[in-house]
């Protein structure tokens, strides 16, 4: 087929041409585009296939497995039969599996909200260049660093009645009697183990929004001092809103981190007394590695993993930034704030 | 339709071109001779054994496999020590990949779950023909037999005992050769010795440890001639409602408790800490473990310091939680001949006279000769509780007795801690009737 007209007298073509440096007419930069582009994406397949594979090898892979395992009566040992849904309506009217999945949503409506807040609070602390903002960005931070079973052990022991550290100091300003049993009452268990976890967790939360807050142009408090803005009216104004992303990063780790709780139950109270503080993972542990009822127990943990699904994707939309859900093709200008080289800390 | 785990498996690695992988060899070199069933079995076995132990017998273990490899130029054992909280899933995966360790240290509470499954080679005609099989501990053999048929040897003991320490009997006036055979007395002793004061308390316990519980005030139970299941595999029944030796003994840990008899920790001790007030001098009773207590001591305190007894009932009688861990072969084993070769070995009175000294006790009741007793006096006390060791043969040990949640712990809380003894049974008997249910 022949190219309709002299594709090189076109003077268009040398504008919407590739980047070839030839003058090519819109058919023949429509063809070239098209050979480019497909060698591009070939190109990029090849690249991305290393990865892709990974990922299916590692992470589809036993993930539909898992899905497959969950629709069988799997057993520790032995053969097992196809039982379709059976696992997963079980589990609905399963008042364990219930109360654990109640429990973890507690859990985690208890500690989240302190976790951001502490951690916001040790941002404010240590975000500036003073003297000593690097060693109580670091104690802050060491929680986290030395890990949550091995803290969970120290805790077990500060925990005892007559001989832990928390009995001693509680006593000594009448919070607590020297002889109280934290490890072993729902109520002072569930209330050790919140704080013991807010001041676990509350390092990272500290560590994500201090670097957010290091990110947003010295300029703007300038200019918002200009305006009279006092320091709780900076915080609001300037710093919350630039954190968004930040905040909402955060808040998804430590969602996620409560729905996966499991060390510090499992160490501190084993879910009980009985099974009142017995998270859901510890909940997929015992019925798999106790009971050995291994198909049930992995429909417990695909659902899990449904539910901090769809609960993330929820956190993600209500957090989302205000122009993120405007389309590719929007070509409207945004406005956001300049953001020139930071001079340096602030204050 | 009905699928085997492994064929799936296999499918599933066919599918990820990783079957060669995956089919890949355990490091076991088969016997040249010696194939199940003929005379040449367990004889002047070759290549390598792999042996799993767990770390609960980390020395033991090793010393073993050191002296064999030793002295058997041609059988050489490789051992593999497996973690006490995952060993039972290790050996299930192994067994469902066709990729088994040849001999299994397995803990002989778990046994039952594989023995139903045939995951082990039945050893009835080797065992039979061992000199010593009336002198095996009868509560591993019991855990290993199924259907009439043997699945499976002892391979160490771990026993539960009474300890008490002796300097604190003569302080409190009582004679530290003359320990306590009734409830009445422990009750009695203990609270004698409480009186010494000065952060000396007259007995102990794991009050937040399930098993710890479960080992040591059960044999109690069973001097008394009572169990709290009864019928075999299938079709087990809970025995709570009316059993009087189980009120007898949950009605000493309650006076025990009120009577303050203990340290205030002793309810929070999830078993982390069990044992070390006891070594540390401060304790004048304690059921426990003798391999727990060699292991917190210096070896000059035991039998000066620190001395043992049998686990008495109620009125006298005596007898001892059969734990420990079970030699097994699984079916899948590449060299069983060599594997049963190295088990007869680890049998033998030399090798089992050195247990004592690694912290277990031998599971030949004939070992227990005046010699031994002379030598290992700690060790003879547990040994001679094995010929009236028992260990309940169920499915659902581990849920029964060692979950926070179990019926055991609920019943044991309910009587101890709280006081309601009615109430108590009843919980032990529903808990226990619905887990034997669900596994039946």
């Amino acid at each position: 087929m022949t190219p309709p007209g002299n594709v090189l007298s076109r003077p268009r073509a040398a504008r919407g041409g590739v980047r070839t440096g030839r003058r090519l007419g819109s058919w023949g930069t429509r063809v070239l585009g098209r050979g480019l582009g497909a060698r591009r994406s070939r190109t990029g397949m090849l690249l991305v296939t290393p990865a892709v594979a990974m990922v299916g090898l590692f992470v589809l892979f036993p993930l539909g497995f898992a899905v497959y395992i969950s629709l069988t009566d799997w057993p520790l040992i032995g053969p097992y039969h196809f039982i379709g849904g059976q696992n997963y309506s079980l589990l609905v009217h399963d008042p364990q599996f219930i109360h654990s999945v109640l429990f973890t949503l507690l859990y985690t409506a208890i500690v989240t909200g302190p976790i951001l807040l502490v951690g916001y609070g040790m941002a404010v602390l240590v975000r500036s260049g003073r003297f000593g903002s690097v060693f109580f960005r670091t104690a802050f931070f060491l929680p986290f660093i030395v890990g949550l079973a091995t803290e969970s052990f120290m805790a077990l022991l500060e925990l005892q009645p007559d001989s832990g550290a928390a009995d001693y100091v509680l006593s000594k300003i009448g919070l607590a009697h020297a002889n109280t049993a934290w490890t072993v009452d729902y109520g002072l268990a569930l209330t050790a183990i919140c704080v013991f976890v807010i001041w676990f967790a509350s390092g990272l939360t500290m560590m994500l929004l201090m670097a957010g807050m290091q990110g947003i142009p010295v300029e703007l408090y300038e200019a918002a001092e200009v305006d009279g803005a006092s320091w709780w009216q900076k915080e609001w104004r300037v710093t919350l809103p630039l954190l968004r992303r930040n905040i909402a990063l955060a808040l998804i780790i430590s969602v996620i981190g409560s729905f996966l709780a499991f060390n510090q139950f499992y160490i501190l109270t084993e879910g009980g007394p009985g099974t009142s503080t017995q998270p859901v993972v510890m909940w997929i542990y015992e019925e798999a590695f106790v009971q050995y009822h291994l198909g049930y127990a992995t429909a417990g943990a695909i659902t899990l993993v449904v539910v901090i699904g769809i609960i993330s994707a929820v956190q993600f939309f209500l957090l989302r930034d205000s122009d993120s859900g405007r389309s590719r093709g929007d070509r409207r200008p945004v406005r956001r704030p300049v953001r020139r080289p930071v001079r340096g800390t602030r204050r | 339709m009905k699928l085997s785990a492994r064929q799936t498996l296999t499918g599933a690695a066919a599918v990820m071109l990783l079957s060669a992988a995956a089919c890949s060899s355990s490091g076991s070199t088969p016997s040249s001779a010696g194939s199940a069933g003929s005379s040449s079995f367990g004889v002047n076995a070759t290549g390598t054994v792999q042996f799993w132990a767990r770390t609960v017998s980390k020395t033991l273990a090793q010393k073993l496999v050191s002296e064999f490899n030793a002295t058997h130029k041609n059988l050489q054992v490789k051992l593999t020590l497996t973690s006490i909280n995952d060993d039972v899933t290790s050996l299930a995966t192994s067994i469902r990949a066709g990729n088994p360790p040849d001999v299994v240290g397995l803990n002989d509470i778990d046994t039952p779950t594989f023995t139903r499954e045939n995951a082990f080679m039945n050893l009835t005609p080797y065992i039979d023909k061992l000199p010593f099989k009336s002198d095996l501990s009868p509560g591993h053999m019991g855990l290993a037999t199924y259907n009439g048929q043997e699945y499976g040897v002892p391979y160490w003991a771990d026993l539960s005992v009474l300890w008490y320490n002796k300097t604190l009997f003569k302080e409190a006036g009582l004679n530290p050769d003359n320990p306590p055979t009734t409830y009445a007395q422990i009750l009695s002793d203990a609270q004698a010795i409480n009186k010494l004061g000065h952060g000396v308390s007259g007995f102990t316990f794991a009050g937040d440890c399930q098993g710890c519980l479960g080992f040591t005030v059960q044999p109690g139970i069973w001097a008394d001639g009572s169990y709290l299941t009864s019928g075999g595999i299938g079709s087990q029944t809970a025995s709570i409602t009316n059993n009087q030796p189980l009120v007898q003994a949950l009605t000493l840990y309650r006076q025990i408790w009120t009577q303050h008899l203990v340290p205030d920790n002793d309810r929070t001790d999830s078993g982390a800490t069990w044992g070390e007030d006891f070594a540390a001098g401060k304790i004048g009773i304690m059921p426990g473990g003798y391999g727990q207590v060699v292991d917190l001591v210096k070896p000059s305190q035991l039998g000066t310091e620190f001395m043992d007894t049998q686990l008495p009932g109620s009125n006298g009688g005596y007898s001892t939680f059969d734990g420990g861990d079970d030699f097994v072969i699984p079916t899948a084993a590449k060299n069983a001949s060599g594997a049963w070769e190295f088990i007869q070995w680890v049998l033998q009175t030399q090798q089992q006279v050195q247990y004592p000294a690694l912290g277990a006790t031998p599971i030949r009741t004939d070992v227990l000769t005046p010699t031994f007793s002379a030598t290992n006096p700690e060790d003879a006390v547990a040994l001679k509780a094995l010929a009236k060791g028992y260990a309940p043969v169920t499915l659902v040990y581990d849920q029964m007795f060692n979950q926070a949640s179990g019926p055991w712990f609920q019943m044991f809380s309910t009587a101890v801690y709280d006081g309601n003894m009615s109430l108590a049974v009843q919980q032990g008997q529903s808990g226990l009737t619905r887990l034997l249910q669900q596994a039946s």
